[in-house]
């Protein structure tokens, strides 16, 4: 009983693995995001002026996002990201201050919050 | 400590985090099905590395330790359940968060899945999962039985699996919060590497006793009694429990430096100590040429069979068969040497009168113990042992308590004949050889 479940498991864990990768390979790539034309330029004085909690701009990878209202479902504590509120942020979000990138999914996570394009 | 109880508190102790999990998680990982997912995923990694640690701690084999489990083989069979649920969580747990990540897009949960470049966190994660496949896998049979030894040095690989499901956790954890993640995965961790060190380094310096072999007796043609001297301090142990022997005769046929499970068919108080071992496998069968004069290392005494008293102080019936009679032919020399008078009845079944060991020496300690009698039931005789011949020759089986050893088929038709004669279930013990 219990060897017939687990080789199930792991007969149904590789198959999905597989599927999921076949899937990748053969699904056509997603369209280029046609951001960054409409959007405004914010300099780096700008983005200083957020740089609260209760209003946090981020310059990440040459865009700016408003973080205001993801603050309170970031799962570090809020003290974690107020440093880096109204500032240039790509360091935070690669390293996560110990040298781990944050996960794909965390970066797309990113999208609906941009404001902007950073300029120096 | 009941076997229950040590039960429970090991698996509390395994699911304390995931526990901590549910406790503090929040609305955030409620809020939409990727959320949940993620959250799903988290737990399911939390959880089982937790268990893979759990499983981990019972493996240490200190002798004793076993005792509140009731004895090693269903020390073992907790910890295979504890492994079994943690790898079928560990297995979910990167799917899960591959389905979360799913809700961004197919390539961000690709790019979940599959670790890119040095990507530290992700690559030990699924090297730790891949090792346990492959040490797992012959423990539920994947690819057919497995040799004995080789699956022992495969299941090795638990140690670096851990090692590097720890260091995969130390990158992502994110989930306790920070304080209890410390504490319970250095506590988990420490105990862990304490269990495994006892285990592979302390055990094998400290724990295995010298013995010297000096006379092999041979009571059937497939079955010898290894009789064993020490100059140092002698093993304590009671009647019923096993030692793992290691024989260093280098000129065995099979299992030179091998550690092997074996009964002591020895009664405790004797001057040395005999080993009883049935050709069952390539080792077992080579140990009958060891060398008289040649060295043994002996690890123990595992195994809780009989309760801790010298003689019985309720009833008992014994049903043995097989190898599988040895812990009674030590209990009974062991009582035989108390002499005291006791009320003990052993039904011994064998195929036929060839394979019935050791039955010259059960009716002479029959006739000197009082209250000892034995029964033999011949299966080429009597077919499968049954209700009514147990309470035919054992009338107040009911009343008794019953300590079953023998080969599986046995091992459960004498505990369904054992309940079907209206004992209790909580006064049916069992004792099984499995892989140790």
């Amino acid at each position: 009983m219990i060897p017939k479940l687990t080789f199930a498991a792991f007969v149904a864990f590789w198959a999905s693995v597989v599927t999921v990768l076949t899937l990748s390979a053969l699904a056509p790539d997603s369209i280029a995001e046609e951001t960054g034309d409409a959007l405004p330029e914010i300099d780096a004085a700008t983005l200083a002026e957020h740089g609260s909690l209760d209003n946090c701009w981020m310059a990440i990878e040459g865009k700016v996002y408003d973080f205001t209202n993801y603050v309170p479902q970031h799962p570090t504590p809020p003290f974690v990201l107020e440093p880096w509120c109204g500032k240039e942020a790509t360091e935070g979000m690669r390293t996560k201050g110990y040298g781990r990138d944050h996960s794909p999914a965390a970066w797309a996570m990113m999208e609906p919050y941009l404001v902007g394009i950073y300029v120096d | 400590m009941s076997v229950k109880l040590a039960r429970t508190l090991i698996w509390v102790l395994a699911l304390l985090p995931a526990l901590v999990v549910l406790i503090t998680a929040g609305e955030r990982d409620l809020a939409d099905p990727s959320a949940f997912l993620n959250f799903l995923g988290r737990l399911t990694g939390i959880a089982g590395l937790a268990l893979m640690l759990a499983a981990a701690i019972l493996s240490c084999r200190v002798p004793g330790f076993d005792r509140p489990f009731g004895g090693l083989t269903k020390l073992w069979r907790t910890h295979h359940q504890i492994a079994t649920v943690a790898f079928l969580l560990l297995l979910a747990h990167p799917l899960l968060l591959m389905f979360a990540a799913a809700g961004f897009s197919l390539d961000v949960a690709v790019a979940t899945l599959l670790p890119r470049g040095a990507d530290i966190a992700l690559w030990t994660g699924w090297l730790a999962l891949l090792l346990m496949m492959v040490f797992l896998g012959p423990g539920y049979r994947f690819f057919g039985d497995p040799d004995y030894q080789r699956w022992k040095h495969l299941h090795r690989l638990a140690a670096p699996a851990v090692v590097l499901a720890l260091v995969h956790t130390f990158y992502l954890a994110r989930t306790l919060p920070w304080i209890w993640e410390w504490v319970l995965w250095i506590g988990l961790a420490a105990l862990a590497v304490a269990s495994i060190g006892y285990r592979f380094l302390w055990s094998r310096r400290f724990g295995r006793r010298r013995y010297r072999v000096t006379r092999v007796d041979r009571p059937a043609n497939n079955v010898v009694e290894l009789n064993l001297t020490t100059e140092g301090p002698a093993l304590a142990y009671e009647a019923g429990q096993f030692v793992y022997l290691t024989p260093q005769d280098p000129n065995l046929e099979a299992g030179y430096g091998e550690e092997h499970p074996y009964t002591l068919s020895s009664a405790p108080g004797e001057p040395g100590l005999r080993i009883a071992i049935k050709a069952l496998g390539d080792a077992s069968r080579a140990i009958g040429d060891i060398a008289e004069g040649s060295e043994v290392r002996v690890e123990g005494p595992y195994g809780g069979f009989f309760p801790k008293i010298s003689t019985p102080k309720a009833p008992e019936l014994w049903i043995g068969g097989g190898i599988g009679i040895t812990p009674f032919l030590a209990r009974a020399r062991h009582l035989a040497g108390v002499g005291e008078a006791v009320d003990v009845v052993l039904i011994f079944c064998v195929q036929d009168e060839a394979r019935a060991i050791w039955l010259d020496e059960f009716e002479a300690l029959a006739a000197s113990l009082p209250g000892f009698q034995v029964q033999m039931h011949y299966f080429y005789k009597e077919g499968p042992l049954n209700r009514t011949f147990v309470t035919e020759r054992c009338p107040s089986a009911r009343d008794r308590t019953v300590y079953i050893c023998g080969p599986g088929p046995l091992l459960k038709l004498a505990q369904q004949v054992a309940q079907s004669a209206g004992v209790p279930g909580s006064r049916i013990v069992t004792e099984e050889f499995d892989l140790l």
